[in-house]
């Protein structure tokens, strides 16, 4: 391994975690195919197995995914069709999360 | 930020028509209906009969004509006044609406009552339950051109659904046109008896005098009196007074609007707490059952039952509910016109009448006797199967069994967060002696102490329970803040899965009982119905 260098982030930090197991474990994480993808479909509460592991940790660093993606619509506004302007202003989500408003039906 | 309104302007009570009266005062109201959809709708719709098109094939809940109506504000453009779209509301639930047994079953979600497990068919659990309830399509009825329609709408709206598990991997859109779509129109019909029939019944105004009872999460079971007088067709000012089971006293005022003949939804402030009843009346009219929950926070609620008071006396509940066998406590009957000698049932002995009045009747009682459910008698009224008698509390049910919370806040933070409101259920063993078997017999709501624990391994393994909140003495569990939390790994936000445990009883004698919770982050979208 001493002639390869490691070209990005991820290998990075798997090159500075070996010999530390939890270290490695946490890099290993990120590579699971984790949260809202196409080939896993966690819901926005539990993922497929019931549990929470496979979901986006924290949501907000990929919100945007699925709310411009429509991915789940009732319960996330979808910037596709109903609301294009959810995220105006809130551009990072994981800093701007407090800014986030839900869609709330008027009272009858 | 979910706002609501509290009550403004409230007229007095005055005298009140203590007798039902027969009438069909939506039919009246809804003279003007045609006009308002004339007037609002036609620019895109077009006309057809009695209504527009699109419209006829379709019959729901108030709150499902409401969803529409917002829909083609917020997608469409439609500028339509928040009073006219009330009055449309209105019309539309009582020309087109659902009959009380097109509810049952269903009735959970327009309470808001949603912290419960499902049981849909599967071709509807697969094709629409994925994302939203399924008691948001049962509780519509559509021509099978409608259903179909709604397909389309969803495609056209939600495009990426395709993507999804259970889209993706068959022919999703063929399948929901071709074949759902005709089952849907078969289950939930548009043309259906139970309509006809209830279209066709005489209604009842529910004005009057209702003795009230029920649970409002932190403050426990009350008991009151809730005087609804008429203020126009199916509008009624409401004046509530009563109690809490601690002695408490609670007042209220609010208005109401009846849809449908029978579909009653309150806005009430009592006490400085805004909340809002869902209820359904019987056909007679002579009593209601339903939710009532924080206008705020609509999880947050609890069971909610009317009786119409008339000229004979009512026995409406027991407080508490329970009596052990062997033991000596005070318990008071809850009613209306009562008087007379107090009974208890079989095997338990009223030792004092400590005090009463018309409303209650406060006893000193003992229990003998065998485990059953007794009636409970006070003069020539009889509340049947009120009292619960029993040995053992042999199980503890956690109320709700499923729920989810949501992290929320703190301060600033737009999205308020989600609780949950638990209630202890104890039952006995019944006569087999085993507990978890059909012959079990409950007991009523009991005291519990509450507390959380991880879910399973993985929970434990991330600490969920450090993290995801707590649960006060009064049941209630508060999540934490939402947002990432750089104190955990990956900066995973306060979510998590536990168990909330309900430990009933003391000294030696403790029976646990568990209900699974899920700490979610935010629902963003907040529908009339979910």
């Amino acid at each position: 391994m001493k002639h390869l260098k490691s070209l990005n982030k991820k290998a990075q930090r798997l090159d500075a975690a070996e010999g530390k197991p939890e270290a490695i474990e946490e890099v290993v994480a990120m590579q699971t195919v984790v949260g809202c993808t196409a080939t896993t479909d966690p819901g926005w509460e539990i993922d497929a197995f019931g549990g929470a592991a496979s979901l986006c940790q924290p949501m907000e660093a990929d919100l945007y995914g699925c709310a411009d993606s429509c991915w789940w619509p009732a319960q996330v506004p979808d910037t596709m069709s109903h609301y294009p302007d959810w995220g105006d202003g809130k551009a990072d989500a994981t800093k701007d999360w407090r800014k986030l408003d839900g869609i709330f039906e008027d009272k009858i | 930020m979910e706002k609501e309104k509290n009550i403004t302007s409230m007229v007095a009570a005055g005298l009140l028509a203590l007798a039902a009266t027969i009438g069909a005062p939506e039919r009246a109201a809804a003279a003007d209906g045609p006009a308002l959809l004339a007037a609002n709708c036609l620019s895109c719709h077009s006309a057809q009969g009695d209504g527009i098109s699109r419209v006829e094939g379709q019959r729901k809940s108030p709150e499902g004509w409401q969803m529409t109506i917002t829909r083609m504000q917020e997608q469409h453009g439609a500028k339509i006044s928040a009073e006219d779209k009330r009055r449309l509301i209105k019309y539309l639930a009582d020309t087109r609406g659902l009959a009380p047994a097109e509810t049952a079953g269903w009735r959970y979600l327009l309470e808001h009552d949603n912290n419960r497990v499902e049981t849909i068919d599967e071709r509807y659990r697969d094709l629409c339950a994925r994302c939203h309830s399924g008691a948001r399509f049962a509780l519509q009825r559509r021509s099978e051109d409608e259903w179909r329609l709604l397909m389309h709408a969803h495609i056209g709206l939600n495009p990426t659904l395709e993507f999804h598990s259970l889209a993706r991997d068959r022919q999703w859109f063929q399948l929901a046109v071709n074949e759902v779509a005709p089952a849907l129109a078969k289950d939930f019909a548009l043309d259906a008896r139970a309509w006809k029939t209830w279209q066709a019944a005489p209604r009842v105004a529910l004005g009057g005098s209702w003795r009230i009872a029920g649970f409002l999460p932190g403050k426990g079971a009350f008991e009151g009196r809730m005087r609804a007088t008429a203020a126009g067709a199916d509008r009624f000012e409401l004046a509530i007074e009563g109690r809490y089971a601690d002695g408490a006293a609670l007042s209220g005022r609010g208005v109401a609007t009846v849809y449908t003949g029978y579909e009653w939804r309150g806005s009430v402030d009592i006490d400085g707490i805004a909340l809002r009843q869902v209820m359904a009346a019987d056909a007679r009219g002579e009593r209601m059952q339903g939710r009532q929950h924080l206008a705020d926070s609509r999880r947050m609620g609890g069971e909610l039952s009317a009786l119409r008071e008339g000229a004979a006396p009512l026995v409406m509940a027991v407080m508490p509910a329970q009596l052990r066998r062997g033991e000596t406590a005070e318990l008071t009957v809850v009613g209306s016109g009562l008087s007379g000698a107090v009974s208890l049932g079989k095997g338990v002995r009223v030792l004092e009448v400590v005090s009463r009045s018309a409303d209650r009747v406060v006893v000193r009682a003992r229990a003998e006797g065998r485990d059953g459910l007794n009636d409970v008698a006070v003069g020539t009224a009889r509340g049947k199967g009120l009292l619960a008698v029993y040995d053992r509390v042999a199980r503890v049910e956690v109320e709700p069994a499923n729920a989810i919370a949501r992290v929320g806040g703190p301060g600033d933070a737009q999205m308020e967060k989600v609780g949950v409101a638990y209630r202890a259920v104890g039952w006995a063993a019944g006569r087999d002696g085993k507990a978890g078997t059909a012959d079990d017999l409950r007991l009523g709501y009991l005291p519990a102490r509450w507390s959380i624990e991880a879910a399973d391994e993985e929970a434990e393994k991330a600490h969920d329970a450090d993290f995801v909140g707590h649960i006060g003495a009064d049941g209630v569990f508060v999540p934490g803040d939402a947002g990432p939390n750089p104190a955990r790994p990956k900066s995973l936000g306060n979510t998590g899965r536990v168990n909330v445990v309900a430990t009933v009883g003391g000294a030696g004698a403790t029976v646990e009982g568990r209900g699974k919770l899920d700490v979610a982050v935010p629902d963003f979208v907040h529908r009339a119905l979910d």
